[in-house]
């Protein structure tokens, strides 16, 4: 049922706790989003997770077996892009899949089926007698992401897949893989985007500071923050005096982040909205527009690290 | 198939293209034909054992032993690219080990070696008609010294890759490395003619060892002398090897 089961793991570097005590389990058959901003442990977790690296502390269990123990064979069953750009320069991208393939031991016959496919699947048709060196860095993450299905696996890492990516490409290989884990397979995903992981993600953990501080669906970790809505107004004249006009609202956060945008936080956001409207107008200041969202994951994300800052 | 095996299919793909050969076979058999006859007017004969040797039959013999060194290029070259351009996490997290990873890499310069030591023979072999002395104990003395020079030289290469990020500084190094043990050697003039320091420093560097063998090989004149040369090559690659394998499994991504 789960294909990962991670418990206290932790990596440090000399006094650098990289990923520090993280406990969690992902379910097969779905996609596992992992986010988090630069430096927080995601990169290197999944180098823990696919055995590149030993950790320091903790216990680790890919597709029932214990990764530890057998690293070989975990690896035999598991597919990884990782972070960095991964290529052949001199090879062509028709012969690096081919390659690719006969290094997973794919029968001839079928590594040629797999290229063509994955050629066609992945817009490469018109750059596959390009080396390697020769491509842009766009399409060297596609190569390199395309290659990685050449051969079968259980369990998919992907670790921001999509950085370099046009937003066209971003989609389609977005479609792509929500396509893989509707035929079985598991896919645990790095990014910082958050809209991505919005799109693909079944479950969501956010890390930071080698900690996971939130693990859930989106949808929940958006319920989680209840009721709360972000109203912005744009204002017609920059108003200097705005601050304290406003200053008497309670049940609400207000930033005034230039003289004429302001945005507030609040969970009762209709009353908050009628009390500006009311003192805006009562002083004949001009709205040029105004918006009121659900708070969306970005901002629930960025609270959740702000916060995590501040525990510290 | 073996994972070696397809390592070993992957490292040949990405290592061998026309510029490579050209360095690897045109080159030296070319430098023995213009230098060997160009150089015979200078050095008439080598004393070698009971008997002389012709110099363009001399420097023949040592060029294949230049060229298995030279050979060994390509496994620093494939670490280096390896882990410059990111393929060598990318095998590390797929179906292989380390230990596969630098068994291939031996592998592949053994076959590389190998074969083109038997090019340089064969294209060479007028070069060595009059002198050579195939016997039951040459081609295994061949093989012997293909491949614990490709182990050595190997290693050798391995440890500078393992040692260097820059591409300026590993083909520096390496390329001054090899140039040092092709120059003082007994691969291109024989020990005798050279002066005293020089003499001794011949016999400091495995690539004379590795010559003197191969000599004895093709010649037939294996001495005692050439006994305790190949327990020396020996020794140094296992010694090389076991290093080289050490700092590789060391290697942090
Ligand atoms: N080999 C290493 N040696 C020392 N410190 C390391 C090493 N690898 C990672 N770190 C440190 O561990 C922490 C986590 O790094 P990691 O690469 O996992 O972050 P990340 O979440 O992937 O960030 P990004 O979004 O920038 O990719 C960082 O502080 C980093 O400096
Ligand atoms: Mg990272």
């Amino acid at each position: 049922m789960f294909c990962i089961n991670v418990d206290r793991l932790s990596k440090f570097y000399g006094s650098i706790k990289a990923v520090n005590d993280i406990t969690l389990s992902v379910k097969s058959g779905q996609v596992f989003g992992f986010l988090g901003p630069n430096g927080a442990g995601k990169s290197t977790t999944i180098k823990l997770l696919t055995t590149l690296i030993q950790p320091s502390g903790g216990s680790l269990k890919i597709l029932g077996i214990d990764a530890i123990k057998n690293p070989l064979q975990v690896r035999n069953k598991i597919g990884v892009v990782l972070q960095q750009p991964s290529y052949e320069p001199t090879l062509t991208v028709e012969k690096s899949l081919e390659k690719y393939g006969m290094m997973w031991d794919i029968p001839k016959s079928e590594r040629k089926i797999r290229t063509e496919k994955l050629l066609n699947e992945f817009d490469l048709i018109e750059i596959r007698k390009k080396r390697n060196e020769d491509l842009s860095i766009g399409q060297r993450r596609r190569v390199q992401v395309a290659r990685e299905f050449m051969h079968d696996m259980d369990l998919l890492f992907l670790d921001e897949p999509t950085v370099g990516l046009d937003p066209s490409a971003r989609r389609k290989l977005l479609d792509y893989l929500k396509n893989k884990v509707n035929t079985g397979l598991t896919i645990f995903f790095t990014t910082h985007i958050l809209t991505e992981a919005e799109y693909l993600c079944d479950e969501i953990a956010i890390i930071d500071k080698g900690k996971i501080i939130a693990v859930d669906t989106p949808t929940a970790l958006k319920n989680r923050f209840g009721k709360e809505k972000t109203i912005k107004i744009h204002l017609l004249k920059n108003l200097q005096e705005i601050k304290s006009l406003l200053s008497g609202i309670v049940d609400c956060k207000i930033e005034f982040n230039t003289g004429t945008d302001i945005t507030i936080h609040s969970t009762q956001s209709e009353l908050v909205l009628m009390k500006i409207l009311r003192i805006l107008n009562e002083n004949k200041i001009d709205i040029d527009d105004l918006s009121a969202v659900p708070t969306n994951l970005e901002e629930i994300f960025l609270k959740m690290v702000e916060e995590n800052v501040s525990n510290y | 198939m073996f994972p070696i095996i397809r390592l070993v299919n992957r490292n040949l793909t990405i290592s061998i293209n026309p510029a490579f050969l050209l360095w690897q076979i045109i080159f030296p058999v070319i430098y023995i034909f213009i230098a060997g006859f160009a150089y015979s007017s200078l050095i008439q004969e080598v004393p070698f054992g009971s008997k002389g040797l012709a110099y363009p039959a001399f420097l023949a013999s040592g060029m294949i032993g230049f060229n298995i060194m030279n050979s060994t290029l390509v496994s620093g070259i494939i670490i280096w690219n390896d882990r410059k351009y990111g393929m060598f996490e990318q095998i590390m997290s797929g179906p292989f080990t380390r230990p596969n990873y630098i068994l291939s890499n031996i592998c592949t310069i053994g076959i590389i070696g190998l074969v083109s030591a038997a090019l340089i023979a064969v294209i060479g072999y007028p070069v060595f008609f009059d002198s050579i002395q195939f016997s039951l104990v040459t081609i295994p003395l061949i093989v012997f010294a293909a491949v614990t020079g490709s182990v050595l030289f190997g290693s050798i290469a391995s440890i500078i890759a393992t040692k260097l990020r820059s591409s300026e500084g590993f083909n520096v190094i390496l390329n001054t490395a090899f140039l040092f043990f092709a120059f003082v050697s007994t691969a291109f003039y024989p020990a005798s003619g050279a002066p005293e320091p020089l003499k001794t420093a011949f016999y400091l560097n495995p690539l004379t060892y590795l010559v003197d063998v191969i000599r004895a090989g093709i010649f037939g004149d294996i001495t005692e002398f050439v006994i305790l040369e190949m327990g020396i090559l020996t020794i140094i690659a296992t010694t090389l090897f076991i290093i080289a394998t050490k700092l590789l499994t060391k290697l942090d991504f």
